[in-house]
């Protein structure tokens, strides 16, 4: 049994992507062995508001189990805190998303100290969204670029007591990462070379990485046979696959 | 399933040109099926202008590879088009009388559209070769004078209709570049480079026909079981896919 940190509802502008439903979106991860999946709204990316977005996800997974909704928010926006309190009313959530690159923030604004400790409170986890597409590719009038590193860095020197995931990171980049900071964890979705999980593992533990496809902006069977056709230990697999996830995320 | 990769680079930057490194690699990669790989070389070890001399040297570790594994191993010829004709003309040759090699590999030295082309292309057409055009869309990165864009590599293959082209990086070329290569009989496009965007596999086959879609994997930029998934996990036939993965190439090169 799978469960996929990085899955995604809702259309997406620049590519003509299947959108799913609830159900349909079960279905599909299921057809890659994925039982379990952490999903957001895509829509939350580009509005000004993220909460009409949140709200379709709360609605969209309210009779599939298998999907766990995690609402994307926005710190920048004086009102977080309410809508904090609506996505915990929404469902039982287990953690919120930001995209701090396509929010138009900086990791280093004060309204993160504030944010983080409403989650802390509320036993929630963050996850940092990196990047969801490759820069080259972008629709050619979305100038964006990933969090820089240095940036996340930055912000886990500043809350060394949370250990956040991190979704969307390139390999170099986490391997960059890795040797200096140990409060967070990783996605593998946008890690790729040859044997790659032998390699990643050479720089972090296996403790510290999860299955994450990017569904349904990469492909999900190419993404978890990543993982499941690799040749790292079965053991490894199980942790990377499912074991990390469940005990990160308290599924 | 069997599957032949038309699109790899065994050894980068010098990295994994040991013997009992490449047998690694043959047996790791029979393990997943791929049956056959065609080696582009070494590309890129002396930077996008490389001399004659240089471009042999690159033609020769290519070749070896190919005479440790024959059943394996098919190589293409790489070239500096830019380094005239009569050089151009000389390594075609070799390559194809000494080695067997099966078409030839441009990178990044020029545009597709210059006119250091045309003895490349005669070249091709005087030994049979095919010719594989490295192309990435260059709406984002500017770089159009040493990188074609799929609209430049389909313009390459209009110009020369008796010669097949393979269109390199399905990925980076897009949505794109598939509708540049609409049309275009004697044009193939590689499904390698970049992640495994959604729904490429599925558009190019629409648009081109399953028959003009080769398994490429960019390895070892890029991983074999993530390449191969995003073929198996497209929303396409068997047939399809068997045709991407191995009939297509295997036709093109004559490959058993």
């Amino acid at each position: 049994m799978l469960i996929d940190t990085n899955a995604n509802l809702g259309p997406w502008p620049f590519s003509p992507l299947p959108d799913y439903t609830g159900p349909q979106l079960a279905t599909h991860l299921a057809a890659s062995g994925i039982r379990r999946a952490l999903v957001s709204h895509l829509g939350a990316v580009f509005l000004p508001d993220p909460m009409p977005a949140n709200r379709r996800l709360f609605a969209a997974v309210k009779r599939t189990p298998a999907l766990l909704p995690v609402p994307i928010l926005n710190p920048a926006l004086r009102t977080w805190p309410e809508q904090l309190a609506e996505c915990r009313a929404a469902a039982p959530i287990r953690a919120v998303k930001i995209l701090p690159n396509y929010h138009n923030y900086t990791l280093k604004t004060r309204a993160l100290d504030e944010f983080m400790a409403a989650l802390a409170a509320a036993k929630l986890k963050l996850i940092l969204n990196v990047r969801l597409e490759d820069e080259r590719h972008k629709y050619f009038a979305l100038r964006m670029k990933g969090v820089p590193m240095t940036a996340i860095g930055g912000f886990l020197r500043r809350f060394p007591d949370h250990h956040v995931l991190l979704t969307g990171i390139y390999k170099p980049e986490l391997e960059k990462l890795a040797p200096d900071h140990t409060n967070f964890s990783a996605d593998i979705a946008f890690c790729e070379w040859i044997n790659t999980l032998e390699l990643l593992l050479k720089k972090i533990p296996a403790n510290r990485l999860m299955l994450g496809t990017c569904t349904p902006l990469l492909s999900t069977r190419a993404e978890t046979d990543k993982l499941v056709r690799s040749r790292v230990p079965a053991r490894t697999k199980k942790l990377i696959g499912s074991v990390n996830a469940r005990r990160f995320f308290k599924i | 399933m069997r599957i032949i990769d038309v699109h790899t680079h065994p050894i980068f930057f010098r990295s994994g040109s040991k013997r009992a490194e490449v047998a690694k690699l043959v047996a790791r990669s029979r393990a997943l099926g791929i049956v056959g790989m065609v080696s582009l070389g070494d590309v890129l070890l002396h930077g996008i202008h490389p001399t004659p001399t240089q471009v042999s040297e690159m033609n020769d570790t290519n070749a070896r590879l190919q005479s440790w594994h024959p059943d394996f191993f098919s190589s293409f010829c790489f070239l500096n088009p830019v380094v005239g004709e009569r050089a151009v003309m000389k390594e075609v040759e070799r390559c194809v009388t000494k080695y067997g090699f099966k078409g030839i590999k441009l990178e990044i030295s020029n545009n597709a559209r210059d006119a250091c082309m045309k003895p490349v292309m005669e070249a091709a057409r005087r030994f049979g070769l095919v010719v594989l055009q490295h192309s990435w869309s260059m709406v984002n990165l500017k770089l159009r004078r040493l990188h074609s864009d799929p609209a430049d590599t389909a313009g390459l293959a209009r110009r020369h209709p008796d010669v097949k082209i393979i269109m390199a990086h399905l990925t980076g070329c897009g949505f794109r570049g598939v509708l540049e290569a609409k049309g275009c009989d004697n044009l193939y496009i590689d499904t390698s480079g970049g992640y495994p965007e959604e729904g490429l596999i599925e558009y190019a086959a629409e648009h081109l026909g399953a028959d003009h879609v080769l398994y490429g994997s960019d390895l070892p930029i890029r991983e074999n079981t993530v390449t191969i998934g995003r073929i198996l996990g497209a929303r396409l036939s068997a047939a399809d896919k068997q045709k991407m993965l191995y009939g297509n190439t295997a036709r093109l090169l004559n490959l058993k």
